[in-house]
């Protein structure tokens, strides 16, 4: 009888001596889930990858065996624009925190949607400003407490949540936009799918691919990793139903009116 | 008779225990006497006979420190 090593660190994985996110953060399966598609489609080798500011600012580049920088704050899409556009062989990524892409970037990231840029955005909705302590962000949830919402977010003087998924989803620049968890075996193998979709819809020239992510915050939320999976079943998804927003395999780039 | 293994690497795992809620066959538990270098206590397989290499557990690990194997041939 032997051993077969079946599943382990995907390649692209780069070594590191310890994680640089928090026990139970969500943007490592985030990150694995990255690793194992771009293995997968086999374009490691032109990936180009923009993280923002916020947790994933230097987690992602560090974690991620492919070109990778970071960027000025909400700035992800401008760069990944200029990146794409001069090489358009690449396949251009960015990877966003909420606010970093709701918030400061939230003009950036649309003006990408507006100019129909043909990238793929990997959003990270963790409902606060995780690197900072755990400030308010456009996502946080009604009524959720954070440190500049200590009474809890009041809609009637800080609005309603972002729902970037289907803002995305609605422009006409975007082929493929859904909202994923990975707070479950089952819902990690659908964002698998779905990262893999919004990637592919780059490659095949279709057009802009967004994915977003709720992802768990443990040290801001002030909740064990174990209790942020209820949180998220229970309260993220309340607010944010996952799913497939839309998936087109074709936009009509026609100049005729 | 097992039909897989883990193993959990000591220096990336920061103890967040979500592997032991995931793991639908009860095998890992964490060990008050394996602490990681932040202090936190780590999981062990410890009913090593239950694995059956499903890999839950490694997908789901943020901080890529489960590696699977299965058992392959006849004893
Ligand atoms: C121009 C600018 N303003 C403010 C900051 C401070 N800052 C660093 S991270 C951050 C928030 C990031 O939040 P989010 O995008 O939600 O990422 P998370 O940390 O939650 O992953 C802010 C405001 C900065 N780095 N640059
Ligand atoms: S602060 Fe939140 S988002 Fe940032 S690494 Fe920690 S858990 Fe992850
Ligand atoms: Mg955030």
């Amino acid at each position: 009888m032997s051993l077969e090593m079946i599943y382990g660190t995907p390649s692209l994985k780069t070594q590191m001596p310890r994680s640089v996110f928090c026990p139970g953060c969500h943007y490592g399966t985030i990150a694995r889930i990255l690793a194992e598609v771009m293995q997968e489609l086999e374009f490691d080798g032109r990936a180009i990858g923009l993280a923002g500011v916020g947790c994933s600012f230097a987690g992602m580049p560090l974690n991620l065996d492919v070109d990778f920088t970071s960027c000025p704050h909400g700035r992800a899409p401008a760069m990944a624009t200029a990146m794409k556009r001069i090489h358009p062989e690449a396949v251009v990524f960015t990877v966003q925190g909420d606010g970093d892409l709701g918030a400061i970037g939230l003009g950036c990231f649309m003006n990408a949607l507006l100019r129909g840029e043909k990238l793929t955005t990997i959003f990270l909705n963790n409902a606060n400003y995780g690197t900072t302590g755990g400030q308010m962000a456009p996502t946080t949830l009604p009524g959720m407490r954070t440190t500049t919402s200590p009474t809890g977010r009041d809609p009637q003087n800080s609005g309603f949540p972002l729902h970037a998924a289907e803002l995305a989803a609605f422009m006409p620049s975007v082929a493929y936009a859904a909202r994923v968890t990975v707070h479950t075996p089952a819902n990690f193998q659908k964002a698998k799918k779905a990262v893999t979709a919004a990637f592919q819809k780059q490659i095949d020239g279709t057009g802009y691919g967004f994915v977003e992510f709720l992802s768990a915050c443990p040290p801001n939320w002030g909740l064990t990793p174990t209790k942020c999976l209820t949180f998220i079943s229970e309260r993220m998804m309340a607010e944010y139903p996952l799913g497939v927003f839309k998936d087109v395999d074709h936009l009509d780039y026609s100049k005729v009116p | 008779m097992a039909r897989g293994e883990v193993t959990i690497n000591t220096g990336l795992c920061q103890g967040c225990g979500l592997c032991i809620g995931f793991c639908s066959r009860g095998c890992l538990e964490l060990s008050p006497d394996r602490l990681s270098d932040m202090g936190s206590p780590q999981p062990i397989l410890a009913q090593p006979e239950r694995c059956n290499a499903c890999c839950v557990c490694a997908w789901l690990c943020p901080d890529f420190a489960i590696d699977v194997y299965k058992h392959t041939g006849v004893a």
